[in-house]
């Protein structure tokens, strides 16, 4: 007997990067999280070969539930093919031997930063978002270890207190993207700087949700069928991005949400911020043979 | 259809990045030997704020980024992550250094004696531009002690202890495989003393100095004296599996213990650190001193100190404010547009009535 039979061939990196000891807390930190909705799971947050704030809290989870059959998509602010959702999707395929995709439809595995994709996510899907700040007390309480008590005891009253003072001094809820949110009737979280377009399809998703910042070294999970509901009043109503009315220039694709991009004569143009769900439009309409999915929106209204 | 032909965006990083490296140019192990052995100081801050002693690979890391701090440090962070820890090695008293610097402000004269070792402190910083016209710059030698210092220094906080003017804490004993381990571990608050320690050893240089400094200026209650401060290279020593301890090698290690009065004894505030790094070491052990006060202020705060030190997540944050953010601008704009529309609106229905207003008193 030899000790080279003994042993796995050497390799650089362990497969999808992390170590089996820091894939095996993050797994742990994970059901954890999916068992209590909403509430922030500490975890190590190993250090990944991207800078910290760059995704690296999706990543982590992302390599953790990698697997050799696994098809992975990656969008930043809903592009595909955004720098950093490039180097982040080059990474992933270079540790993980993955299969590729933009077609939301395909993935099994999807990593995003401030966007859930148009078309609705399934049951046999997970989607990653990369979160930034896990605190939706923070704007009230910086002291993570106060804020935490606060969460233990629903202690929530300033959030409401922050969207009544925006209403006295605007007339309106000012809060734009990261819309704190209630999780199953406990947990008050940030959704992650999505839009407000995007927070209602995590309400009783069929899908699973992980968030993960990793600099701030948080998990948490919105599992399939559970409620997210945005913090409002009862007299004044959640509102998404006036988007409806809005026709992406590119494809012609009206009621999603868009990006603008200011024209030098003082108006603006929009394109679909989704980009994969754009150029599946285009190439439908050029004739293809393309299948789109279904979606959460439809006429610009959210359909239930 | 340009718009399908959506995958530029990874030829441009690509060629972004070449054009950095073509800057920095060829990497071969002369270079890396270069930085290493001419800048022993910076492989040492390096190190310490990695939390891996690995003087040939710190110069690597500088090399391949080009001397660029926070991407030599996340260089050596996510290979040091991927590393197996396999074994922890023997606990290391301060009489078992091999103390080269050791210097007490606090006594005029100390036992064991203070040691000045290698220092920068008293010379006058001038530059040696001679060097730039083609002198070589040579540095007088070394003269010998006639007496050689002794290797090992006893502890000076032992003789404190022993006069009952700081309060001894024992020791706790714990497990090797128990001991928290701030690279496996989230940092959690209160933190405890292991983390907080282990977190200030690989803290930004530049950081804890910022924030000691403002303790030290007055944003804080302590004033710190320089205890004992060392120079040192500690002995890793291994526990084999059958039972005996060797030698493993040296590392060089810094550690520095401010004394300060509180009530009717003495406070330690401690750092050590890898490397030796004077300036992080003395703030850090102000920190820790101040941080330890009941109710510090909050710029000498455990989690305020411990958070913004971290300087693979600061650095990493604040260059991420360099990825596009329009989806969130976007958001926050429409609530904006929707203000502005109210107001033009009731600012239109308030012109309409002070006008039907008017109109009425015009006519009795």
């Amino acid at each position: 007997m030899k000790l080279s039979e003994l042993t796995r061939p050497w390799s650089a990196f362990s497969y999808g990067f992390l170590d089996e000891s820091a894939k095996r807390e993050i797994r742990r930190r994970i059901l954890k999280a999916i068992a209590v909705p909403g509430y922030q799971v500490p975890y190590a947050s190993r250090e990944v070969p991207i800078a910290r704030g760059w995704g690296t809290g999706g990543l982590q989870v992302t390599l953790t539930l990698l697997k050799p059959d696994a098809v992975v998509k990656v969008i930043d602010q809903g592009a595909d093919d955004s720098v950093n959702a490039s180097s982040i999707r080059k990474f992933v395929s270079r540790v993980g031997g993955t299969v590729e995709t933009g077609d939301t439809t395909q993935a099994t595995l999807i990593q995003s930063r401030h966007r859930i994709p148009e078309e609705k996510l399934r049951e046999d899907q997970i989607l990653v978002l990369q979160v930034p700040n896990p605190e939706p007390l923070r704007p009230v309480q910086p002291d993570m270890s106060v804020a935490r008590e606060m969460h233990a005891d629903a202690d929530y009253g300033q959030l409401w207190l922050i969207l009544y003072e925006q209403l006295v001094r605007s007339g309106r809820i000012m809060q734009g993207a990261s819309y704190p949110s209630m999780v199953n009737g406990r947990h008050v979280m940030t959704p992650s700087p999505i839009p407000r377009w995007d927070v209602p399809k995590l309400n009783r998703a069929d899908h699973l949700t992980i968030l993960s910042a990793g600099r701030e070294k948080r998990i948490y999970a919105v599992p399939p069928y559970t409620s997210v509901e945005p913090l409002v009043f009862d007299d004044v109503p959640y509102r998404v991005e006036d988007h409806q009315d809005k026709a992406c220039w590119r494809s012609g694709v009206r009621g999603f949400f868009m990006n603008e991009l200011p024209q030098e004569d003082g108006s603006s143009l929009y394109e679909l911020s989704d980009s994969h769900f754009g150029i599946k439009h285009i190439r439908k309409a050029a004739g293809e043979a393309v299948s789109i999915g279904e979606t959460w929106y439809r006429n610009g209204r959210m359909a239930r | 259809m340009a718009y399908v032909a959506t995958r530029g965006g990874e030829r441009a990083i690509e060629q972004a990045e070449r054009l950095y490296r073509a800057d920095i140019g060829a990497i071969g192990r002369e270079r890396v030997e270069a930085v290493r052995d001419g800048l022993p100081y910076l492989v040492d801050r390096l190190m310490g704020e990695a939390s891996l002693y690995e003087p040939d690979l710190a110069a690597l890391a500088l090399a391949q980024s080009g001397g660029d701090l926070y991407e030599a440090l996340l260089l050596l962070r996510a290979y040091r992550t991927t590393q197996p820890r396999l074994a922890v090695a023997e606990p290391v008293r301060q009489a078992d250094l091999f103390t080269v610097r050791r210097i007490s402000a606090a006594f005029k004269d100390i036992p064991g004696g203070q040691i000045l070792g290698p220092t920068l402190d008293y010379s006058h910083r001038l530059l040696q531009v001679g060097v730039l016209n083609g002198e070589e710059y040579r540095p007088a030698p070394v003269e010998p002690a006639a007496e050689p210092a002794p290797a090992t220094q006893p502890s000076l906080a032992e003789w404190q202890k022993a006069q009952d003017l700081i309060p001894d804490h024992p020791a706790e004993s714990v497990e090797p495989d128990e001991i928290p381990d701030i690279t496996r571990e989230p940092l959690l608050f209160p933190v405890s003393r292991a983390h907080k320690l282990q977190s200030l050893a690989r803290a930004d240089t530049g950081g804890t100095l910022a924030l000691g400094y403002a303790t030290m200026r007055g944003y804080g209650a302590v004033h710190p004296t320089v205890n004992e401060l060392r120079l040192a290279e500690a002995p890793v020593r291994m526990r084999h599996p059958c039972g005996t301890v060797f030698s493993a090698g040296r590392v060089r290690v810094s550690q520095t213990e401010v004394v300060s009065k509180s009530g009717g004894s003495l406070q330690l505030g401690f750092s050590a650190t890898f490397g030796w790094n004077e300036v992080k070491t003395i703030a850090a052990a102000t920190l820790d001193l101040a941080s330890g006060q009941p109710d510090p202020h909050p710029a000498s705060n455990e989690e305020f100190i411990l958070y913004h030190t971290e300087a693979v997540e600061s650095s990493g944050f604040c260059v991420h404010f360099k990825l596009p953010h329009y989806v969130t601008f976007q958001s926050h704009l429409d609530a904006l547009r929707r203000v502005k529309a109210d107001r033009q609106q009731a600012a239109a229905i308030a012109a309409e009535e002070e006008s039907r207003h008017e109109t009425n008193e015009a006519v009795p």
